[in-house]
């Protein structure tokens, strides 16, 4: 049971990382690979705090999540200041410039991870409890994220991603929303950091590198860029189905290269079969507001 | 009659081709501008200089007495200057009613804070504008429209659909660019009659338009632009009759 208890909590973490990035990269259209780099930010301030100051996971998880967002401004500022292209770039240096940091660091524990992160939660309410904790703050996180991307706040991400220019005239500072959007992202990726460090009581450098990116794309892409409930979807799917090629017996030198070839072929297929992924969004934004109350008589 | 905006001593060269030579021209309240001109006259140029979408070599841009210079697009679209393009440049993704939404000015719903923790706010917002959405909507006879997408209507009606999207950002002044090329029909006359009550209301109008007969019967007054500068200021139809002109015009 605690293994199905902790691929629920997987489940439950990936399925904030990948609806957090679908927000960032399908609905802002902002091409940025950090994600993971953000989800450290979060894990390691989280952990830290709670090892080091003794702080309750009710407090170093949103410290975490608070981080992560303040950390995203710093980094785009100048990078969207640019050009959106240049995010691309900026993004990738700064996830592997932020690894190398974390592994000459005393203080989050070098190359060999921080460890000793005291428990939080699970003693008292068990795996179980913590795996439907982690459930209802997934669906609470797909939730809102519906509710920023699909109301008058996505009208405009999804008015400045068509045109920025004819945006613009309108009064609107394409960047400032931009950075906004990232922040927004990146904070709640932050915030599945401290969910996951403080579970899992240890974390090391390269539990975020860019095959974590690739993952988390791959989530989206699969499960459907630009929908509620596509990256939920992507998450469940590709979190199962790694675990469910583990019983074939492979040899475990086998094993890890396979899980790569099957997230990259996954994304090859789903590009030439079904480009909008398994919940296809349609080709236009719809507001959830729409129908009748959206009409005046 | 109060000035709207004013250029002055504008210049602009890309490379060795001067689009804006020495320009001074000034828009006033409930007045419609025309500027005429050939093809690479910098007409569009003009437009692209005093949005700052091009910065300009020399010379200033003032709106209502605020001084333009080195602001941002967005910040003088804040200031109250609007403006329609070429090639209307819609948003794709959202439908014509989303594509008026999106030109109100100071919506709630687009701050993050304000989104995530005054939600009634919003609300209240939302039916304000709507209601005045679909106001603008029937003035540009597209109140069936609304929900439809971009891809399912015509050209013509899609550059009514940019310049509703203009008029709900409630400008004191208003660009508009070549809004005649593919209108035609009953639509040239919606269009021809929106633009006329715009002014009406105290906006400040300039167009830039080839189609010389709309000139002739929407503008109160024209200019004749030429290699960057302007070469004559007056009614319209004596800029039509001047053979000179028109000889620059058709390149004869």
């Amino acid at each position: 049971m605690e293994f199905i208890y902790l691929i629920i909590i997987v489940i439950g973490i990936y399925v904030i990382l990948a609806s957090s990035f679908n927000f960032v990269i399908g609905y802002g259209g902002l091409l940025s690979i950090a994600h993971p780099a953000f989800f450290a930010i979060g894990a390691y301030t989280a952990g830290i705090l709670a090892r080091d100051l003794g702080w309750s996971g009710w407090i170093t998880i949103p410290i975490g999540a608070m981080m992560a967002f303040c950390c995203s401004i710093v980094v785009s500022l100048p990078a969207l200041r640019i050009s959106g292209d240049y995010l691309i770039i900026a993004s990738i240096g700064f996830q592997l410039g932020l690894i190398e940091v974390l592994k000459n660091l005393k203080i989050t524990g070098g190359a060999g991870g921080l460890s000793n992160i005291p428990a939080f939660l699970v003693p008292q309410i068990g795996s179980a409890g913590y795996a439907a904790l982690v459930t209802v703050t997934a669906l609470l996180v797909v939730l809102l994220l519906r509710y920023v991307a699909h109301g008058p706040y996505g009208r405009a991400v999804t008015a400045m991603r068509d045109d920025e220019a004819a945006f613009a005239a309108l009064g609107r500072s394409p960047m400032w929303l931009k950075l906004w959007v990232l922040a927004l992202g990146s904070g709640i990726a932050g915030f599945a950091g401290g969910i996951y460090a403080l579970y899992f009581r240890y974390v090391t450098p390269e539990q975020f590198d860019v095959m974590q990116s690739n993952i988390i794309l791959t989530m989206v892409m699969v499960g459907g860029m630009r929908t509620t409930w596509g990256p939920v979807v992507g998450a469940v799917l590709l979190e199962i189905l790694p675990q469910a090629i583990t019983f074939l017996n492979l040899p475990p030198s086998v094993l890890g290269p396979l899980q790569g070839i099957i997230f990259t072929s996954l994304v090859l297929i789903f590009m030439f079969v079904r480009p909008g992924g398994l919940v296809s969004a349609g080709q236009h934004w719809h507001g959830s507001d729409y129908g009748p109350a959206r009409r005046v008589p | 009659m109060t000035k709207v905006l004013e250029i002055k001593n504008l210049n602009k060269s890309f490379g060795g081709i001067r689009v804006a030579d020495d320009i001074n021209l000034s828009l006033t309240a409930g007045r419609v501008l025309g500027l005429i001109g050939p093809n690479g006259a910098g007409k569009t140029s003009l437009f692209n200089l005093a949005f700052g979408n091009v910065k300009p070599d020399s010379g200033s841009i003032l709106l209502n007495g605020t001084l333009l210079d080195g602001m941002t697009p967005h910040q003088r679209a804040r200031c109250g200057l609007a403006r329609t393009w070429q090639h209307v440049r819609l948003f794709p993704s959202l439908t014509v009613l989303d594509n008026i939404l999106i030109g109100a000015r100071g919506y709630p719903g687009e701050h993050l804070t304000q989104v995530l923790f005054r939600p009634s706010r919003l609300a209240a917002h939302m039916k304000g504008s709507l209601e005045k959405a679909y106001g603008i909507l029937e003035r540009c006879g597209l109140g069936s429209a609304a929900e439809q997408t971009l891809a399912d209507l015509p050209y013509g009606r899609q550059k009514l659909v940019g310049v509703a999207r203009a008029l709900m950002n409630d400008a004191q002044c208003l660009l508009l660019d070549e809004p005649m090329a593919g209108v035609e029909g009953q639509l040239y006359s919606i269009m021809q009659r929106v633009v006329r009550e715009v002014a009406e209301s105290g906006v400040a109008v300039g167009v830039v338009e080839h189609n010389v007969a709309f000139i002739r019967d929407l503008c109160d007054e024209g200019v004749f632009m030429f290699a960057g500068k302007i070469l004559a200021r007056g009614a319209v139809s004596d800029l039509i009759a001047d053979t000179q002109l028109t000889e620059l015009y058709f390149g004869t």
